[in-house]
């Protein structure tokens, strides 16, 4: 060792740094963040120029809007209230939800507890193709298909127990057509996938010692799902049932067709042939929409892009709590 | 009951063959006797399903559950009973729907139905003149322009998701699952109340913009986990042989998550392409054939079943039944294209892991 070495200057300390180091990689980063915060943007489009078009109906109806029960527009300062076709959606989605619910989880159950692997495999293709129909198909088929055989059962309710409040009907003559029940079954079809598939990542992820365990303890299939599977599991089916009652309450044209919209108000007998939802209503209105009215339909839509972004905002915080392996 | 010793039986062994008959038997008979029920008196064939069958078929197999295991048998059978009940109504609900597709749309299978437009058709014109052909062409269109758009988005979204260390991505993840239950009605008015507010005319373009918002939360997710499928060692490896980060991306993971992210594209068509509402709240609708998005008329597949749909005459009526066949033909297309592709990368996936360990 030379004594030149000694003295030559200790080399600068290199910068560390957790940052994109070269200029491809602060471009890779900026496009992808671009790209990302426009989540952002979307969602704040779709508030401001909603809220903008909305604004004249908004105005000129007040808070009536939400709760009134009447659209006309005949009268001079046109009436717009859109309260049943609220009250009808949270009507249907509740009703879809409660079908749907038993359906999904035991569809979920059967794929991953009961099936061997090769036959889950196709439970699940199904399952999924069920999620792949378009809702116009399921719109076509609830109305010359489905809506005549549930009509059946309808006035089979009525028949047997028409004494509970829910299944009572003004009068027998109107038919069984055209009810929240019937668009409340539509509506759980078209859920079901949501809530199985959601229900079923959570039975599978679930660890096999603790069920194992409880086998092994003395316990059988069925106290085992109520002691052991069903609480652990619980909070992410409700997060996933929150998210199918979100989509419910968004399905547009699958009810537009088996349900008779009407603008009065349907507290909860759910076979008469009236009801309402707020996506439906935009549908049927828009055809022959003045101007004014365009400006109501979409002050309707917002409120409903308000209850369902609520909706499933709770529902993916409650599904991703409920599912920590998914977290990072 | 005596205390007896019992005998020694192999209680994992409860399920022999003489059982096995007797689970045979408890699932033919309630069949057998409810559909004897139906012949005798005529009933209902609902009120049997629900009020006969469905009793009798928990009878059976809580007896057999009880001889089995006893009294821990029934609630076992109970849940079965239910699941099986269930799990079974789903599926006939479906194979309700493919079965009526099928029956009734065949009607209207021919050559010139998937070739031809409607120009000169009415009402009652028979199904042997007009079909799908322009509204075909305007869906190839209308959500290829969509996808064209959304894919580059949607993958950079799912990039900055796996490969950034930003701490707005948990937000950003929620917002996107959020949007994914956009109320595709919704999506139709916003697109509304930008033209209103820009004074833009309808047209095919609309439709597009319309149906990015719904496609967009899809090819997110689903490219999201195909990116993470790929062992993040690999990516390491790249970085630590000094590649910057988006070479890492383009030579080592991209290759590698490449069938998953075309599986994030087919399934972001299959979602968007039987959207109705938005395309009829933005996209003018005709009987000829159209080539431009930009203006004037265009006719997709789900607008022209929905077209036909409220009509009263049965030839349109058949018409929108063979529509919506050939709708769900394309959305089978791509789901047994994801079904192919999710299977060979499952099987390819196995050496790499393999390579990846050593």
């Amino acid at each position: 060792m030379s004594e030149s070495s000694v003295t030559k200057p200790a080399p600068v300390r290199r910068k560390l740094s957790a940052g994109p180091l070269s200029t491809g990689d602060k471009w890779f980063f900026r496009t992808t963040s671009i790209a990302a915060n426009f989540a952002f943007v979307l969602v704040a489009f779709i508030l401001i120029f909603l809220f903008i078009q909305a604004l004249p109906a908004l105005t000129s109806q007040g808070l009536p809007f939400v709760y009134g029960t009447e659209w006309n527009n005949q009268q001079d300062p046109i009436v717009m209230q859109i309260g049943p076709m609220i009250w009808g959606s949270l009507l249907i989605g509740a009703i879809g939800v409660v079908f749907a619910t038993p359906l999904a989880v035991s569809l979920a159950y059967l794929i991953v507890f009961m099936l061997p692997s090769r036959l889950a495999k196709v439970a699940t293709t199904l399952v999924d193709l069920l999620a792949a129909l378009p809702s116009v198909i399921i719109g076509l088929w609830g109305l010359f298909v489905f809506s005549p055989v549930a009509s059946e059962w309808g006035a089979i309710l009525n028949k047997y127990l028409g004494w509970v409040p829910i299944f009572q009907v003004k009068s027998a003559d109107n038919g069984f057509g055209g009810s929240p029940f019937i668009a409340g079954w539509i509506v759980a079809i078209m859920i079901v996938p949501i809530i199985t598939s959601i229900t079923r990542e959570v039975f599978s992820q679930l660890d096999r010692d603790l069920i194992n365990g409880a086998l092994a303890l003395g316990g059988s299939r069925f106290s085992t799902f109520r002691r052991v599977i069903f609480p652990t599991s619980a909070g992410a089916v409700v997060g996933g049932v929150l998210l199918g009652l979100g989509r419910a309450l968004g399905e547009t044209v699958a009810i537009f067709y088996v349900l008779q919209i009407t603008f009065n108000i349907n507290w909860g007998q759910i076979l008469e042939p009236n009801g309402g939802a707020v996506a439906s209503m935009i549908l049927s209105k828009f055809g022959e929409a003045t101007q004014e009215e365009v400006s109501g339909l979409i002050a309707a839509g917002l409120v409903l892009f308000i209850l369902t972004l609520g909706i499933n905002f709770i529902a993916s915080i409650i599904v991703n709590r409920a599912q920590p392996w998914r977290k990072n | 009951m005596s205390f007896a010793p019992r005998p020694a039986v192999q209680p994992w062994a409860r399920v022999n063959t003489g059982r096995r008959i007797q689970i045979l038997l408890a699932s033919i008979v309630p069949i057998l006797l409810t559909a004897a029920v139906i012949l005798v008196t005529g009933l209902d064939r609902n009120v049997a399903l629900m009020g006969v069958f469905l009793p009798l078929q928990l009878i059976a197999a809580s007896a057999v559950g009880f001889r089995a295991f006893g009294r821990r048998g029934v609630g076992d059978a109970a849940l079965i009973v239910f699941v099986v009940f269930f799990a079974t109504f789903v599926l006939v609900l479906l194979a309700s729907v493919v079965f009526s597709l099928v029956s009734q749309g065949a009607q209207a299978m021919s050559w010139g139905f998937f070739t031809q437009n409607n120009r000169y058709v009415s009402n009652t014109t028979s199904l042997e003149y007009g079909g799908v052909g322009h509204a075909i062409i305007g869906t190839l269109l209308v959500v290829g322009l969509t996808t064209v758009v959304t894919v580059p988005l949607g993958i950079a979204m799912a990039i900055y998701l796996t490969q950034s260390q930003s701490k707005t991505k948990g937000i950003i993840r929620t917002l996107t699952q959020a949007i994914s239950g956009l109320p595709s009605v919704v999506a139709g008015l916003f697109i509304l109340s930008i033209a209103i507010t820009l004074d833009w005319q309808k047209s095919g373009f609309l439709g597009s913009m319309a149906l990015l918002p719904l496609m967009l939360p899809t090819i997110a997710r689903v490219a999201e986990e195909a990116l993470r499928l790929v062992p993040v060692d690999l990516r390491y490896a790249a970085l630590a042989l000094g590649a910057p980060n988006y070479r890492a991306f383009f030579q080592v993971i991209l290759p590698a998550a490449k069938s998953g992210l075309v599986t994030a594209i087919l399934l972001g068509v299959a979602r968007i392409i039987g959207e109705t509402a938005p395309l009829i709240l933005t996209v003018p609708i005709n009987n000829g054939t159209s080539w431009n998005l930009f203006s004037g008329e265009i006719m997709t597949l789900p607008a022209y079943v929905y077209n036909y749909l409220g009509s009263a005459f049965v030839p349109s009526q058949n018409r929108a039944w063979g529509g919506a066949l050939v709708l769900m033909i394309l959305v089978a297309i791509l789901f047994g294209a994801t079904r192919i592709l999710s299977r060979s990368k499952s099987l390819k996936s196995k050496p790499t892991k393999e390579k990846a360990s050593k």
